[in-house]
């Protein structure tokens, strides 16, 4: 059989915009809350970011083998890996990562039929499923190694996070400090500045638009002053800036259609703000995503725009 | 002999109820949380089983056909009675773990299953023989379920420490996304099985 | 006491849900969510029936079973209650109701053996409940059964054209989507202290 003669199934025009590229764009958006990170952090954080980009594509390469196909990476499991990692405290066992990513890339991902076809956020449902699973390892923090105005001596470990310290001693954690990621928390959370650097650059690429973000954060704004809690507080605090602008914003599990996005944002911040202050949980962002990722179908069958002119038939008709 | 073992090996592999024939889900997932539930549970859905099973093939003949399946469901409903009776009275600790599980044996497809596929149609030896089977075959799975989510989620075996103290427990093996995730990988597996052969 | 309802309304619905959590008919949450119409249908007429069946089975449990000492025939009353319950509304649907018959009609007799609706029943006099709060919690339970079945027929509906590995293909894959569906409900544990 000639080669020349080959025939695939379109599209046969392609531009730049495939998933390789998109994947590249959020790698390099994901660079500035990285680096943030290990300054912060140090480095066990460094360690915990290469054992999970490292296990993440050799269970990608693993999975491959297995099935059978000869697919080159697509580089979405690096932003898998990256992610999970941002998602985790400095201080977890090192074979969290490694767990973690089977959880995200087998489990989450390729069982359903790979990229594209997940239904759920690979990198959330692995940070649910560790945080589930070892509650204690997954919410031991520590501080940050910049810190300057610490009250209690450098310990090293033990660190609340300010939605915990707020939850359990009402206490607010200053603005400067949340705004450049001086407190504990997961490696890849604290710095706002550097997460908005991130955001931005997506932005300005294209790869994201308003529609989920924006209406997420300000709802949470919203929901926090209607229940008399500081707005900017809630919407700096936590992984609120690093879930909506780089976990709700994936293709593949959040809706199509404009409306569908919009809602999902809206509604991603009443379960946040719910979690938050109700809940058993201090933190609510992953699982308002993963929530709101399994309504994604119904939000895209729901919310499809009508051809202009179009009327439903009625019962009668 | 072989032909009394022949449906008993089929009731536990070929046609087994929760993995290949998704009947009597709800108490396999629910109460799978460790081994020793799921040998009380599958034991009371025997005894239920083989109870029912007994007591429709002796009065088969009499049952006019139109009002049959009430009639089951109130001769069920008479054995798990004592069956939640007995094991408040004599097992408190497991009938507080079943809790609404024992009750809900009633509903369980596979007991109106057998009554109206079986006994209703065989003799009373080849009922209870039946009953047996079906009931034990239900109760291995439950013990392999247990088993398998307690090995994970505890690190034990019917209450004894197995892994090594070092080993972390998945905790969400023990939690209803446990349940789930071992039932669906055991179909995978045997499909697999299954598709080899 | 608004309140009161509401937390009752908001544990059954997301924090205990049926399905995801509690573990009761789930032989219908598999059998039925192929698609989604049929969910809708099924979600309609568990939520019909489950309301009555409350109401019924709390009346027969409180006037009848209690007053004449008769508590140990609670397991049968019940189930033989929502069986003839059951039946009649299908009949009084048919006769008087065509558009609602037509609705839910065919989910009618699957929902004798559906054992929520006994469920429900057991647990209103498990917990003590006075007639108004089994009626909300009959109504939140089936909401969230409505809600779960709705969500996980999307769900396998977008599946449809996935190429699953071949073993995973089908049930086990419904499975391990219920299983990161249960996950995601998890997060609500503890939801006002429920």
């Amino acid at each position: 059989m000639n080669e020349r003669f080959y025939v695939s199934a379109p599209p046969h025009i392609k531009t730049k915009y495939d998933a390789r590229y998109m994947m590249r764009q959020v790698t390099i958006a994901l660079i500035p809350p990285t680096i943030a990170g290990i300054v912060i952090f140090g480095f066990r954080a460094f360690l915990i970011l290469i054992i999970s980009i490292l296990s993440s594509i050799l269970w990608q390469r693993l999975v491959l083998l297995l099935k059978g196909e000869r697919r080159v990476l697509d580089g979405s499991e690096v932003v898998t890996g990256i992610l999970l990692a941002l998602n985790l405290s400095p201080l977890v066992p090192w074979w969290m990562p490694i767990i973690g990513t089977f959880v995200a890339i087998v489990l989450a991902k390729e069982l359903f039929g790979g990229l594209g076809f997940n239904i759920f956020n690979p990198a959330l449902i692995a940070r649910a499923f560790l945080l589930v699973s070892w509650p204690m390892e997954m919410t031991t923090w520590m501080f940050p190694y910049i810190g300057i105005n610490q009250a209690t001596p450098l310990s090293g470990i033990t660190q609340a996070t300010p939605l915990t310290l707020l939850k359990l001693q009402h206490t607010y954690t200053p603005y400067i400090n949340l705004f450049l990621g001086n407190r504990g928390g997961c490696i890849g959370e604290t710095s706002v500045l550097a997460l908005l650097i991130g955001a931005g650059y997506l932005f300005f690429k294209g790869v994201i638009d308003w529609k989920i973000p924006i209406p997420y954060v300000i709802t949470v704004g919203v929901l926090a002053i209607v229940f008399r809690q500081d707005p900017l507080f809630h919407m700096m605090a936590g992984g609120l800036i690093l879930g909506a602008f780089f976990m709700a914003t994936d293709y593949t599990t959040t809706p199509i259609t404009k409306l569908g996005r919009i809602v999902f944002g809206i509604s991603c911040g009443v379960i946040t703000i719910l979690i938050r202050l109700f809940g058993g949980y201090p933190e609510g962002v992953s699982f308002s995503i993963l929530f709101m990722n399994a309504m994604t179908p119904l939000l895209d069958r729901w919310t499809i725009p009508k051809p202009f002119g179009y009327k439903t038939l009625g019962r009668n008709a | 002999m072989k032909r009394f073992f022949r449906p008993f090996i089929n009731g536990i592999l070929r046609e087994n109820p929760i993995l290949v024939l998704m009947i009597g889900l709800c108490p396999a997932l629910a109460v799978s949380s460790a081994a020793i539930n799921g040998i009380y549970m599958g034991l009371a859905a025997t005894f239920v089983l083989v109870g029912s099973n007994f007591i429709i093939s002796i009065i088969r003949k009499f049952v006019p056909n139109q009002i049959r399946i009430p009639i089951f469901i109130t001769i069920i409903a008479t054995f798990v009675t004592i069956v939640d009776m007995v094991m408040h009275a004599y097992a408190p600790d497991m009938y507080n773990i079943l809790g609404i599980f024992i009750p809900l044996i009633v509903v369980n497809c596979i007991i109106l299953g057998r009554a109206e596929a079986f006994a209703y149609h065989n003799s009373v030896i080849d009922s209870i023989g039946d009953g047996i089977g079906m009931g034990l075959g239900f109760t291995l799975i439950l013990v392999v379920l247990g088993g398998i989510r307690e090995l994970l989620g505890n690190g034990t075996l019917f209450g004894f420490q197995v892994m090594p103290v070092s080993f972390k427990p998945v905790l969400l093996m023990i939690l209803p996304p446990g349940a789930f995730l071992t039932i669906g990988f055991l179909q995978a597996l045997q499909r697999y099985r299954g598709g080899k052969s | 006491m608004m309140s009161h309802f509401l937390l009752l309304f908001i544990g059954a619905l997301l924090v205990n849900n049926i399905l995801l959590i509690r573990f009761i008919a789930l032989c219908s949450f598999f059998g039925v969510s192929n698609s989604m119409s049929t969910s809708i249908g099924m979600g309609m007429a568990v939520t019909f029936v489950m309301v009555l069946a409350s109401s019924v089975s709390w009346i027969l449990w409180h006037f009848i079973l209690v007053p004449l000492h008769l508590e140990f025939l609670q397991i049968s009353a019940f189930i033989l209650t929502i069986a003839s319950l059951v039946q009649f509304v299908e009949l009084f649907l048919k006769k008087n109701s065509p558009t609602l018959y037509r609705a839910m009609g065919i989910y009618l007799p699957l929902i004798t053996t559906n054992c929520a609706i006994l469920a429900v029943a057991l647990l209103n006099v498990l917990n003590n409940f006075n007639f108004i709060d089994a009626i909300v919690y009959a109504i939140g339970v089936s909401g969230g059964y409505t809600l779960a079945i709705v969500m996980f027929a999307g769900i396998r509906e977008r599946m449809s054209s996935a190429p699953i590995p071949k073993a995973f293909q089908g049930y086990p894959i419904a499975f391990i989507t219920a299983s990161l569906m249960s996950l995601a409900f998890l997060g609500f544990k503890g939801l006002f202290g429920l």
